[in-house]
């Protein structure tokens, strides 16, 4: 062996020009690999590929036309948004219509998108890096390269890098958005906007200055415990406190609490007061409406009811009685920014909902709760444990400072870089993996780690993922003139004695005006043009539902005459559109001519009737409102704009924009304004 | 066959054009061949003659001259990489990954590069061992080894400023680091991190200043310095051998005959 290798080295180097020989031929050798591996690459292989692809296809001329005028590497290049993208180069068919049929990639077209690929490039939507030109550098991460291809399911985060405000085809991001406010990640999580500003949460917790007022030192325990057991739509989540931590913060929170005048009331016995009718409560609470924003859950478990304010369906386990009926008689004293109207009902309307209210309890949830009275250590411990835990950066706590930043801010979660992140061992080495595996269990990264467990269905894991991973470097330093910037908040404050009532009985929780408000009920901003004053007073009175399908309408808040004025006045006064005047058609005495002519074009040309109600007895149309006193409740001049144009007049509006011609609408007008129906009836209803 | 390959060669070398350049003549005399060498602007740093036991391997290990063939290597890649290179915060990371994604064989020129980079430290090293341990360093040979001295130190500095052009994570906290180090030194210390770095922060004129130094100045100064580390090869008696080395070091002056430099 050894004799071998020493032969072979000495003809191949025991002369210096044989030597020299071998030693260029080696070096030629290793020159040729370089040009060989640039011909034999990936890209080159997968054109080729495709090339075979479409060669025995009915349109390959046309195909290989379009190959050939881009064939060699191929980009896309954005200098504005920072983006070299050479996907096309192995992406070959992604533009031909005509290969819808085929499903191998990297030759699928591309699904119908709102944007042009060579305005926007890929990886703006799907990560990964751009510049390679090899399978495993585009699409995976690598140790130079950090952010790989993002998941499909993600991918709607990429637009909420640009477009700021909701869009219709992103269901997704929007909810991931609405989640990151409505469970108030926001207190502690700093998320800043790329304008500037910063996500504001949504879930208004509680003001725990007075909590001993309102509950008892147990339900707060029972609550600390496990806050999903008391309500299932709890938006608290669990810090999965010991034994001992709940009953010190349940102890140092009722030792804080201050009392506030006014905010409970003794129950008041009426001396001739007859022993309440067992459905009086329920049927109360339902012509009140508190399920249009209160939940309960049924014997079936569903959760039926609003979301705007809390679960009731243990509340008689919460709530002290006697400050029930304080709430239910002014909760303005309590919370001042509560979003609950101030219902002006009378004593004995307070009492039977209290009592209805009272008999939602559930004896088991405090059954084992047994709590010695306090000691000064165990509330000082208390005190110390609601510093750590950050519960002041929700709920006002007496004598605690709500903390700054408390959790570690979010704004540019998207592109953390996967070297900063401690994943778990077995864990996908990927930013999506961890931002959802930390909002699914966040205390699986340590036992330590203050953040507590949420209730969230998986679908709203992934929506919140999506939200965040929205938040990237690309999202903050995109040039403002690219991005589409949402609505700006609105901060409308209807001013004087209107405005104070308006508060009171906090109509911005359903309705919106000048871009504020909720979407539970009609936008109100132009109601002065749209409505004829003394239905609008009717209404106040007496509200009724204008659609035939819905249960729901406004709850009836007892307003006194003085007020009902005042806010008509208002309305009528404030609330018109610029764009006509409400008085410039008459409201009555058209020609019956063209009172029939609209009759006509209603049944016949445009069919209203599939939709609306005109009369009871034939039409069954029910989307729409009932047509029946449209004479009396609406302006002419509203109906003739809303039917040109039902959109300008309310964005959104689900009724279609016919085109109608000056004529048609004037006539279909005249036809809706002779339906008086009659007052009586609406006010019955 | 009346012409030998040889007598071509002869005949090539008879004509006007190459007798213009080669003014040395024709011949293999010893005369001829000494010009040969000493005429030519490349060759006349080195020695006319050396001994043949000195060529062999075990001598040297050719250490000195592999490192100059890797420096060759570098040149001769830095070059085309400067072609596509911007020294700029936006471009150069880019830059570098182009050269892997679109270049022709770019990857093969900057792996070239970057490995002929760490040889080259390697080599200089292992010269400096060689040169040490066989006691060459001692005098006549004192000032050529303050020269090696100095060119390892430009090696190390072309290998650093180098480091930082290719603008990634690694870059950027090797030299942030290496500057920082700068900054300790007592009184100074600031002053000389401002100015290897144009400012507080590795940035846009720290990368601008390291590629000129990596390009330009350090590679002029290493020929400099190389020209001289060859030429007092030959001033300080050719390639050093145990024969060559006087037996007693004698206080006074040397006589000339044992200075060795017979081709002074």
């Amino acid at each position: 062996m050894k004799n071998a290798l020493s032969s072979m080295w000495q003809t191949l180097f025991g002369h210096p020009v044989r030597a020299f020989g071998v030693v260029s031929l080696l070096l030629l050798i290793s020159l040729a690999i370089a040009p060989a591996k640039n011909h034999f690459s990936e890209w080159r292989h997968y054109q080729k590929q495709y090339l075979a692809l479409i060669g025995n296809r009915g349109d390959a001329k046309t195909l290989e036309l379009h190959f050939h005028n881009h064939d060699g590497i191929q980009q896309i290049w954005l200098p504005g948004l920072g983006v070299v993208d050479r996907c096309t180069t192995c992406h070959v068919g992604l533009k031909e219509a005509s290969l819808a049929d085929v499903s191998t990639q990297p030759f699928r077209r591309h699904p119908v998108i709102p944007h042009t690929l060579d305005q926007f490039g890929c990886v703006m939507c799907h990560r990964g890096q751009g510049p390679a030109t090899t399978v495993e550098e585009a699409h995976r991460s690598t140790a130079a390269w950090e952010q790989p291809l993002l998941p499909a399911r993600y991918v709607q985060s990429s637009c909420g890098q640009c477009h700021r405000a909701p869009l219709t085809g992103t269901p997704q991001l929007n909810l991931g958005r609405n989640l990151l406010a409505r469970y108030g990640c926001v207190h502690c999580h700093t998320i800043k906007l790329p304008d500037g500003s910063a996500i504001k949460p949504t879930d208004d917790p509680p003001s725990l200055f007075h909590i001993a007022d309102k509950s008892t030192r147990e339900w707060i325990y029972a609550w600390l415990k496990d806050p999903q057991a008391y309500a299932i739509t709890a938006t608290m989540p669990n810090f999965k406190l010991s034994d001992l931590d709940a009953r010190d913060i349940s102890a140092f929170l009722i030792a804080n609490s201050t009392p506030l005048a006014g905010d409970t009331a003794p129950a008041t016995k009426d001396k001739d007061e007859k022993a309440p009718d067992p459905t009086a409560g329920a049927s109360l609470y339902g012509g009140s409406f508190c399920s249009s924003c209160h939940a309960v859950q049924n014997a079936a478990g569903n959760v039926v009811g609003g979301d705007v304010g809390p679960e009731l369906t243990r509340v008689g386990t919460k709530v002290k009685p006697e400050w029930l009926r304080a709430w239910l008689r002014n909760p303005r004293v309590y919370d001042p920014l509560t979003a609950m109207p101030h219902y002006r009902l009378t004593d004995p309307q307070v009492n039977l909902l209290t009592a209805f209210l009272g008999n939602k309890a559930d004896a088991d949830l405090l059954a084992n709760v047994h709590l010695d009275a306090a000691t000064p250590e165990q509330i000082a411990h208390g005190k110390l444990l609601v510093t750590e835990y950050g519960c002041a950066s929700c709920h006002e706590i007496g004598g605690i400072k709500k903390p700054d930043n408390f959790a570690p801010e979010l704004t540019r979660i998207g592109s953390k870089p996967l070297t900063q992140i401690i994943f778990l061992p077995g864990m996908e080495h990927s930013t999506p993996a961890y931002i959802s595996a930390k909002i699914r269990q966040p205390r699986s990264f340590g036992a330590a780690l203050k953040m507590p467990q949420y209730t969230f269905a998986p679908a709203q894991i992934d929506a919140l993922t999506t939200a965040l991973l929205a938040l990237t470097d690309r999202a903050h330093d995109l040039p403002m003139a690219l991005t589409v910037p949402a609505q700006p908040g609105s901060n409308y404050q209807p001013a004087g004695k209107a405005g104070q009532l308006m508060a009171d009985l906090a109509c911005f929780t359903c309705h919106a005006i000048n871009g504020r408000g909720g979407d539970l009920a009609p936008d109100l901003t132009w109601e002065g043009s749209s409505v004829q004053r003394p239905w609008l007073q009717a209404f106040l009175k007496n509200p009724g539902t204008l659609r035939p399908a819905l249960i729901r309408r406004m709850p009836k808040f007892n307003l006194s005459e003085s007020e009902i004025t005042e806010l008509t006045d208002y309305i009528m006064a404030v609330y018109q559109t610029p764009a006509f005047d409400r008085d410039s058609m008459p409201s009555s005495g058209y020609a019956s001519a063209q009172v029939e002519q609209g009759r006509q074009l209603f049944y016949s040309k445009y069919a209203c009737q599939s939709c609306h109600i005109i009369d009871t007895k034939v039409d069954k149309g029910y989307i729409g409102p009932t047509l029946t006193q449209v004479g009396s409740r609406l302006t002419a001049a509203w109906i003739y704009h809303w039917l040109k144009d039902p959109q300008a007049m309310r964005p959104g509006a689900i009724e279609p924009n016919r085109n109608m011609n000056d004529e048609d609408a004037r006539a279909l007008t005249a036809f809706l304004m002779m339906q008086k129906g009659s007052n009586k009836q609406e006010a019955k209803k | 066959m009346a012409k030998t390959i040889a007598s071509y060669f002869d005949e090539l070398r008879g004509t006007r054009v190459w007798r213009s350049v080669f003014r040395s003549g024709t011949g293999s005399s010893t005369l001829h061949r000494a010009l040969a060498v000493q005429q030519n602007v490349f060759l006349h740093l080195f020695s006319t003659k050396v001994r043949t036991r000195m060529l062999s391997f075990s001598t040297t290990w050719y250490l000195g001259t592999l490192t100059f063939g890797t420096f060759l290597l570098l040149v001769v890649t830095g070059i085309p990489l400067m072609f596509y290179y911007h020294p700029s915060v936006p471009q150069a990371y880019a830059d570098t990954k182009d050269l892997e994604f679109v270049v022709s064989s770019g990857l093969f020129l900057r792996n070239l590069h970057r490995w002929s980079a760490h040889a080259m430290v390697f080599l200089v090293f292992a010269h400096m061992f060689k040169v040490f341990y066989r006691g060459a360093y001692r005098p006549p040979r004192e000032f050529n080894w303050v020269i090696g001295v100095i060119l390892l130190l430009i090696t190390l500095l072309l290998s650093y400023t180098g480091y930082l052009l290719p603008w990634d994570q690694l870059a950027f906290w090797a030299i942030t680091v290496g500057s920082n180090i700068a900054s300790a030194v007592p009184v100074m210390g600031n002053k000389v991190h401002f100015l290897m770095l144009g400012g507080n922060v590795v940035n846009a004129n720290a990368l601008l200043r390291f590629y000129v130094l990596h390009c330009m100045i350090l590679p002029l100064v290493a020929i400099l310095f190389v020209a001289v580390h060859f030429w007092r090869i030959r001033k300080d008696g050719g390639l050093y051998s145990h024969q060559s080395e006087p037996q007693t070091v004698t206080a006074g002056p040397v006589p000339a005959a044992a200075k060795g430099g017979q081709f002074q």
